[in-house]
This record gives C-alpha cells, sequence and structure tokens, in this order.
C-alpha cells in the first residue's frame, strides 16, 4: 500500500512552517541586538549614512536581472544590457540613486534630524529593492534571474536591499530627535505659495503615479504593477522624509489655518487632471468609478465613523439610486419609459434610496450594534436576491438594464471628447467634472454635519448611548437620521454611475463591494473626510495596476482589514478625537481604557 | 399531505445542522459578546478539510470503507476547525479585547473574507463547487405517508442524532463540570472570575476549541449528507445559523438548538409555499430575524439585557 500523497506534503508543509518560524526568530534576534548595539553608539550615524549611500549608489549601477524575462526585457534596463548603454539610469535605479546620493548628502547638513529622515528614505529604499527583486524572481522563474547566468550576477537587488537595511539602522544609532514644529506664523502670501506648489506638486505626482508603467492610452502593460508600486514606495520614502523634517505638518497647520483657499486649490487641482498626462479615457473612466465609491463611503462614513453603526449591505443603497436613475433615464429595457432630465432623476434616486435607508435603520431603534451589522446584513442579502429576480420587472434580473443614455446638457453628450484651449480632452472628462462636483457636494454636507448639533449627537452615540441619551440626545431621531443621509448620499451616487457605466446590473452590488466600501472608510480613516476618497481611490487604483494579483484582491482586502485594526484602528488620515481614543492614549497620556466604562455589562445576556 | 412531512423532514434535518453550528456562536458571544462572523467559514473551511482528508490523507483501497474514512474525515475536519478557530482567537480576537465594540466585529469580517479567499484560491477546484464522497451508508429511507411518501437519507439521519447528542452532552459539560462552571463565571464577570482563580484566557481559548469542534462536526456531515461544497457554503450557513442563535436567545444552548430546527423547517417550508418559492426562502428568514430583534432582543431563551450603572 503506497502511501497517500497528502501525508508527503503535510511533512513537506510542516518542514516549511518550521523553517519559516526559524527564520523570523532568527531575524527578530539579530535586529534586537543590532539596535541594542547602536543605541549607545550616536557616533555611528554619520559612517552609517555614508555606507548606505554609498551601497545604495553601487546598488543602483549594478544589474537586477540576469536575462531578458518571458515577457520580454525588466523595464529600465535592468538586464545585463545595461552595459550597453551605461549612463541611461532610468526608472526605479534612478529612485535607488537619488537615494543613495541624498542619504550622502543629508548626513552633512546640520540641524535636521538625520535618523528620522534616513529611516523613511531607508524604508523607501527597501520597498524599491523588495519589489524590484521579487518581481523578476517570480516571473522569471526562480532564482535564476538574479543569479548568474553566462558567469555574470545580477546583485543589484540585493545590494540595494542591504543599503536600505543600512540606512535603516542609522535610526537605531542613538535616541531619535523630536519631530521638529516649524513656525505656522507666515505671512498670507508664503502660506498661499506653499500651497499652491505643495498642490502643483501633488497633482502631477499623481498624474506620474496613475501612468506609470502604462501603454500610451493608460491601459496597463505587463510591467505596470512593479513599476507602479517602484514609484509608490519611493514617493511614500520621499514623504516619510518630507513629514521628518517637519514639513508635511508645518504644511497640513497651514492649510487649516487657510483652510477656504486650500480648499479651492485642493478642488482646482483635481479639476486640472484630465489636462496632465494622466487626462487618458481610460483614467478618466476610473477616476469617475472612485468618486462614485468615494461618494458613497463619506456616506457609510457617516453611519459608521461618526454614528458607530456597522452596515454590511451599503452598497444596496447604491444599487438602489442606480436602478431608480435607470429607470428613469428612458433606457429601453426600463419598466417606465419616461426620460427624466437627469438632475430631476438624480433627487429621484436619492430620495428613494433615502426612505430606504430610513427603513433598514428603523431596527436601530431596538437593535444595538453588533445585531444591527446582521441585519443590515440580512439587507444587503434581500436586495441581492430582489435585484436578482428581476423584482416588479425593475430591476432586468440576470440581464439587467442595459442601454442608460449618457447624460446630456444643452446637446452636450457626457460621453464625447472636448478640446478646450487646442488641448484634446479625452472622452468622459464630463463625468470626471460631474463627478468631482458630486464629491465635493458630499463633502461639504458631511463636513457640516460632522460639526453641526447632529453631528456631535452621533459622536455621542457613538462613544456611549446611554451617556448620550441621558444628555438628552434623542437617540432613535438620529440613529435613523444617519441611516437616511448616508442612503441618500449613496442613491446620489448611483445615478450617476448609472449614466456613466450605461448597464445597471445586480451584480456590481454584492457583498464583496460592500466590504471595499467598508474597507475604504476604515483604510482612509474612520470618520475623516479626506479619509474615504484616500481610501477608495487607493481600492480601486491598486487592482487596475497590480492585474496579476486580481485573484488575490478579495484575500487582500480581508488581511488588510485584519492587520489595520491591529495596527493602525485610526487609519491612513486619523480623525484628530477618533486617534486619541484608539490609539490607548488621551493626551494626558492615560491609557483611553482606564477611563471607559463598559457599553454593555458583560454577562447581562446569559 | 406528503409534501408537507417530506419539507418538515428537510428542514429538520437542515435545522440539525444549523444547530450545530449555532452552539459556536452562542457559545463565543455568550462569554466575550463578539459575534464570531468568521465561525461560517471555519465551518466552510472544515469542510474542504475533511474533503482533503478523503482525497489526500486515506490510502485509495480504504476509501470505499466508509468505517475508516468517516473517523479520518472527522478527525481532519475537527483538527482544521479547531487549530483556526485558536489562531483566529490568539491573533485577531485577543489583541482587541479591550478595543471599542466595532474593532473586533471588523476584524471578523476581514478574517471571514480572507478564509473564504484562501480556500477558492488554493484549493484545487474550489473556484466552483466540489464534490464530497458519501462516507457513510449509503441507503434512503421511505416511510408511507397518506398521499404519498417521504424519503430521508440515512445521513440525515445521522445529522439529527449527532445534533441533538452533541447539545445534550455540551449542555452537561457546562452545567456540571468544573471548566463549565469557569465559562459561565467568565462569561458573567471576568473580572470577578479572575480573582476566584478562573484563567480568562484559558476559558475563552476553550470555548474557542468547543465551538471549533461543534463546527467542524457540523462540516463532515455537511459534506457526507449535501455531497458538494463550494466556499458560498459558509457565508449562508453562517448567517442562518447566527439567526437561530439570536432567535433562541444568545447564549442558551437550549436556544441555538431550537433556533436551529426552527430555521431549518422555516427555510424549506417558506420554499415550498410562500410566495417566490426557494428563490426567496432567506428573506423570509432574515424578516423572520428582524421581527424577533426588534420585538423580542433577548430572544426566546435568553436572559432580558440589564443595563448597569
Amino acid at each position: 500500500m503506497n502511501i497517500p500523497p497528502g501525508w508527503s506534503w503535510l511533512g513537506q508543509f510542516l518542514l516549511y512552517v518550521a523553517a519559516g518560524l526559524l527564520v523570523i526568530w532568527l531575524l527578530v534576534t539579530g535586529y534586537r541586538a543590532l539596535a541594542r548595539f547602536l543605541g549607545g553608539r550616536p557616533g555611528l550615524v554619520r559612517p552609517l549614512a555614508i555606507a548606505g549611500g554609498v551601497l545604495a549608489v553601487v546598488g543602483a549601477l549594478l544589474p537586477w536581472v540576469t536575462f531578458p524575462l518571458n515577457d520580454g526585457p525588466y523595464p529600465d534596463l535592468a538586464t545585463l544590457q545595461f552595459f550597453d548603454a551605461p549612463f541611461a539610469v532610468t526608472g526605479f535605479r534612478l529612485f535607488t540613486l537619488i537615494t543613495g546620493v541624498a542619504a550622502i548628502a543629508l548626513s552633512f547638513v546640520p540641524r535636521i534630524p538625520v535618523r528620522r529622515v534616513l529611516r523613511a528614505l531607508g524604508l523607501g529604499l527597501a520597498g524599491v529593492a523588495l519589489v524590484n527583486t521579487i518581481f523578476p524572481l517570480i516571473d522569471g522563474g526562480g532564482f535564476g534571474a538574479i543569479t548568474a547566468a553566462d558567469g555574470a550576477f545580477a546583485f543589484g537587488g540585493i545590494v540595494t536591499l542591504v543599503a536600505s537595511l543600512v540606512l535603516f539602522f542609522v535610526s537605531k544609532a542613538g535616541d531619535l530627535e523630536p519631530l521638529p514644529r516649524w513656525n505656522t506664523k507666515v505671512p498670507r502670501l508664503v502660506a498661499y505659495a506653499a500651497l499652491l506648489v505643495s498642490f502643483l506638486v501633488l497633482l502631477f505626482a499623481v498624474a506620474r503615479l496613475l501612468n506609470s508603467g502604462s501603454d500610451s492610452g493608460g491601459g496597463s502593460t505587463t510591467y505596470s504593477g512593479p513599476i507602479f508600486l517602484s514609484l509608490l514606495v519611493f514617493f511614500a520614502g520621499l514623504f516619510g522624509a518630507l513629514h521628518a523634517i517637519g514639513f508635511a505638518g508645518w504644511l497640513s497647520a497651514v492649510s487649516d489655518d487657510h483652510k477656504l483657499f486650500s480648499v479651492l486649490v485642493l478642488l482646482l487641482a483635481a479639476l486640472a487632471l484630465p489636462f496632465t498626462e494622466a487626462g487618458t479615457d481610460y483614467w478618466m473612466t476610473i477616476a469617475a468609478n472612485i468618486g462614485v465609491y468615494a461618494a458613497t463611503a463619506i456616506g457609510l462614513n457617516i453611519v459608521v465613523g461618526l454614528a458607530g453603526l456597522l452596515d454590511l449591505g451599503y452598497v444596496a443603497f447604491l444599487g438602489i439610486g442606480a436602478f431608480v436613475a435607470a429607470n428613469l433615464s428612458g433606457a429601453a429595457a426600463a419598466e417606465f419609459h419616461i426620460h427624466l432630465p437627469f438632475v430631476v432623476a438624480a433627487l429621484v434616486s436619492a430620495t428613494v434610496a433615502g426612505v430606504f435607508g430610513a427603513i433598514v435603520g428603523s431596527p436601530t431603534l431596538r437593535v444595538r450594534g453588533d445585531y444591527l451589522a446582521i441585519v443590515t446584513l440580512a439587507f444587503g442579502e434581500i436586495f441581492k436576491k430582489a435585484a436578482q429576480n428581476n423584482i416588479g420587472g425593475l430591476t432586468g434580473g440576470a440581464n439587467a438594464i442595459p442601454g442608460v443614455p449618457p447624460i446630456s446638457w444643452f446637446g452636450a453628450s457626457f460621453d464625447e471628447s472636448f478640446t478646450i484651449g487646442g488641448v484634446q480632452l479625452p472622452s468622459g472628462v464630463l463625468y470626471y467634472v460631474l463627478i468631482i462636483v458630486l464629491v465635493s457636494v458630499v463633502m461639504l454636507v458631511f463636513a457640516n454635519l460632522k460639526n453641526s448639533r447632529i453631528g456631535r449627537a452621533w459622536i455621542a452615540i457613538r462613544e456611549d448611548e446611554d451617556a448620550a441619551r441621558a444628555m438628552g440626545i434623542k437617540t432613535g431621531q438620529a440613529k435613523i437620521l444617519a441611516f437616511l443621509i448616508g442612503a441618500t448620499l449613496a442613491g446620489l451616487a448611483g445615478s450617476v454611475f448609472a449614466h456613466k457605466t450605461s448597464t445597471v446590473a445586480y451584480d456590481s452590488f454584492q457583498f464583496p463591494e460592500s466590504v471595499t466600501l467598508l474597507a475604504a472608510v476604515i483604510l482612509g480613516g474612520m470618520g475623516t473626510i479626506p479619509g474615504a476618497v484616500i481610501g477608495a481611490s487607493l481600492l480601486l487604483i491598486l487592482p487596475e495596476k497590480l492585474r496579476d494579483f486580481s485573484d488575490y484582491r478579495l484575500l487582500l482586502f480581508g488581511l488588510a482589514l485584519v492587520l489595520i485594526m491591529r495596527f493602525r484602528p485610526q487609519g491612513i488620515v486619523p480623525d484628530r478625537h477618533r486617534r486619541a481614543e484608539l490609539a490607548g492614549e488621551a493626551e494626558g497620556g492615560v491609557p483611553i481604557e482606564e477611563l471607559n466604562v463598559p457599553d454593555s455589562p458583560q454577562g447581562a445576556t446569559r | 399531505m406528503a409534501t408537507l412531512l417530506q419539507q418538515l423532514t428537510s428542514g429538520l434535518v437542515l435545522g440539525a445542522l444549523i444547530a450545530l453550528i449555532a452552539l459556536g456562536y452562542t457559545m463565543v458571544y455568550g462569554i466575550i459578546q463578539l459575534i464570531n462572523f468568521a465561525h461560517g467559514e471555519v465551518f466552510m473551511v472544515s469542510v474542504f478539510g475533511a474533503l482533503a482528508t478523503y482525497k489526500w490523507f486515506i490510502p485509495q483501497s480504504w476509501q470505499g470503507t466508509w468505517q475508516i474514512a468517516l473517523p479520518c474525515m472527522l478527525v481532519g475536519a475537527v483538527l482544521v476547525a479547531v487549530v483556526l478557530a485558536v489562531l483566529m482567537e490568539r491573533f485577531a480576537y485577543r489583541p482587541l479585547r479591550n478595543a471599542p465594540r466595532l474593532a473586533p466585529l471588523i476584524t471578523a469580517l476581514g478574517v471571514s473574507v480572507m478564509l473564504k479567499e484562501f480556500v477558492r484560491n488554493f484549493f484545487p477546484g474550489a473556484t466552483a463547487a466540489v464534490s464530497v464522497p458519501r462516507a457513510f451508508v449509503d441507503k434512503a429511507i421511505t416511510f408511507a405517508v397518506p398521499g404519498g411518501t417521504v424519503v430521508i437519507q440515512s445521513t440525515g439521519i445521522l445529522l439529527v442524532v449527532v445534533s441533538i447528542i452533541g447539545a445534550v452532552l455540551l449542555q452537561t459539560y457546562i452545567t456540571r463540570s468544573r471548566m463549565g462552571r469557569a465559562m459561565r463565571a467568565t462569561a458573567q464577570d471576568p473580572d470577578t472570575a479572575r480573582l476566584m482563580g478562573v484563567d480568562p484566557n484559558r476559558t475563552i481559548v476553550l470555548t474557542f476549541v468547543i465551538g471549533g469542534a461543534l463546527a467542524g462536526l457540523a462540516a463532515v456531515l455537511y459534506g457526507i449528507h449535501i455531497n458538494t461544497v463550494d466556499t458560498e457554503a459558509g457565508f449562508l450557513n453562517g448567517i442562518f445559523a447566527f439567526t437561530a442563535a439570536v432567535l433562541g436567545g444568545v447564549g442558551s444552548i437550549k436556544g441555538a438548538v431550537i433556533g436551529g430546527f426552527t430555521i431549518g423547517v422555516i427555510k424549506t417550508m417558506a420554499g415550498q409555499y410562500f410566495p417566490g418559492g426557494t428563490e426567496y426562502d432567506l428573506v423570509w428568514i432574515f424578516v423572520l430575524l428582524i421581527v424577533v430583534l426588534v420585538f423580542r432582543p433577548q430572544g426566546l431563551f435568553g436572559e432580558p439585557e440589564r443595563v448597569r450603572a
């Protein structure tokens, strides 16, 4: 009798697990020992920085791959053919070179927090090195891609990785400097100029990032994944360095002081995106989708972020809005054969979605937190089932509602391309503008609500419902209002979605989409305005760029949710109050848990 | 009449399965007030665990003998479920025990998405439904009733019997044993329980282990009864089980079992007699859930929530 195949597999698996644990243990021990060794030697900062910088420059000039990969030569002359054209240093090699030179130069600049700056640059460089070493390993079929071929070695990636580690360990030599605080009382003009320049730089950085590794139309190519990721981590490293010298904090304080101006500039920058290199049909479509998701996510942010009510079927409201708009658009497959102007249809969609929001929210009068999540999940499933079975002929079922006409105002159809001032703008640019307006309106609504009486009531309910009620807040009304307003915003976004995609099908509104929305809110930062937009952008751009990983998209979402809740529950852009609360420490340094009474008496259920 | 009885029978079998899963929800919620969203997925993963055991860990010559195959599958499934449950508790939920209540809930959601996608991506063939062997007496028993016959699979009978025995044993364990008393103490008041010499961490892990083991048991029975599994199995059955736990009163063993049978019967009956048929059967379950939550949030057998000052 033969041994079944599973047993040998299990043996191998356990072996790998043991080996992995050993490696992790070695790394952790090594890290601790090294950190302890460096801790008492602040004099090593400059030598380490120079060593790391030199290594990085060397790494940039070494070859990274020994042969052209199956999909063609790895980008930016990273293969051995580099030696044919030694002076063309572009792409990630350029980032490596810049980081290396910067590290050497910065170690001689007085009065900057060198440790913090180099830690950020080192982490960015580590990202660049890892992406561009691991990708050829996977795509090139193993270590042959970087070790020996024809007697030549391609150790660029490994040398750079070592360089990044050296730069990172600079921060362990002696104590980290405190974050410098710049004077924020600057003349108005200086502040305006700084904001303008920063947002312009941001605009071009975003455009470059979007188009990195793309073909001429903006679409993805074989290597857009690693090229995009390299640029992203490089930018992240640069931003970290800017943060370390205190510039980012200063800028955010200055923009807080001149709120109106920065909002205007940001809006203009967003509207200027079609004029940059990212102004292609492809990116306009993606940007419009991001806008729809961002508007919906802001609506969800009211429910989850402000009122603290977890909604797991939220995409249903987007779907309701889309189906209502599709039915009122005069599409041939629609149940009602009337064609309302878009603005009217959008208002009707928003209203209908809002009514459904109030209905779904009504159990909140009696149902508490965790149970509510299940009720909303159930509602999402009911919506899906109803739409799938073409309830009342309103959703088209599996056939969807195709042929929703594009929005048209004053004879201009929104899906056409335009020429302004001699610049040929991509088609779909009008949708992009419309969605920018939509997102701005939604943000405005959110910002005003958050700072209003009802917004404070929501936050009070989130913190402690009983206490809020004792303070005279009508909790029932406030909770239903949260659902109503959130759903209205989602319905509004849905009406744009229907016209933009032209086909409204039930399978765009299922549980994974709800998870995506929730992930966008949580990733960006619960209860904040830019958070939902940043989260939605990341969650929609990354899958576009990382097509190779599209099967693992949801897997990574799930992992991200777990990791964020564990290590950074406040998200990328933390809310000021929430940061204090979730980080476990209030401003005064008292752990917040010690101040909190559990919001539900434990054991009351048994 | 025959149709009614047939649907009732199928409903009871389905209910037995739901009850087994619901026990896991109810125990974990009872002790740490966490809706362990991922419990349904633990169930789903262990069906695949049972299948993997059958396919790759049992020599082919033994695969036809259910007396060997079934215990092996059981061991495999329970092992997978328990390991998952313990890992989940240790690395996802324990670090968040003092965090705001939204945090562990979202983590649970993340874990559940992760488990589902993991199986879908890495289990060979799991992108579509996978068939599971009927590793039990392959026999359908037919009863004659007025107006026709009622058919019940041998595996269905096994499910009902195992489910009821499991619940009774669990109830006995929790009310009579030393660890059971520790569990009840921790559920009531973890701090006082600690003062009385109960290790809350150990107790909570034990709760997860028991819940996981029951899910593993349910998984094997589900596999050999339904004979097919896909990655969606965890989501829907998990929701049904959760509804059953809520219906019966979260924290109550008796409630979970009775809730499970109720849900099972309602699902099959709604599929047969309610407007919309099987397409809308889960809608009726959700309607029931919402009605129960609104009018009797503590469920049928739960104690009403007291608000402590």
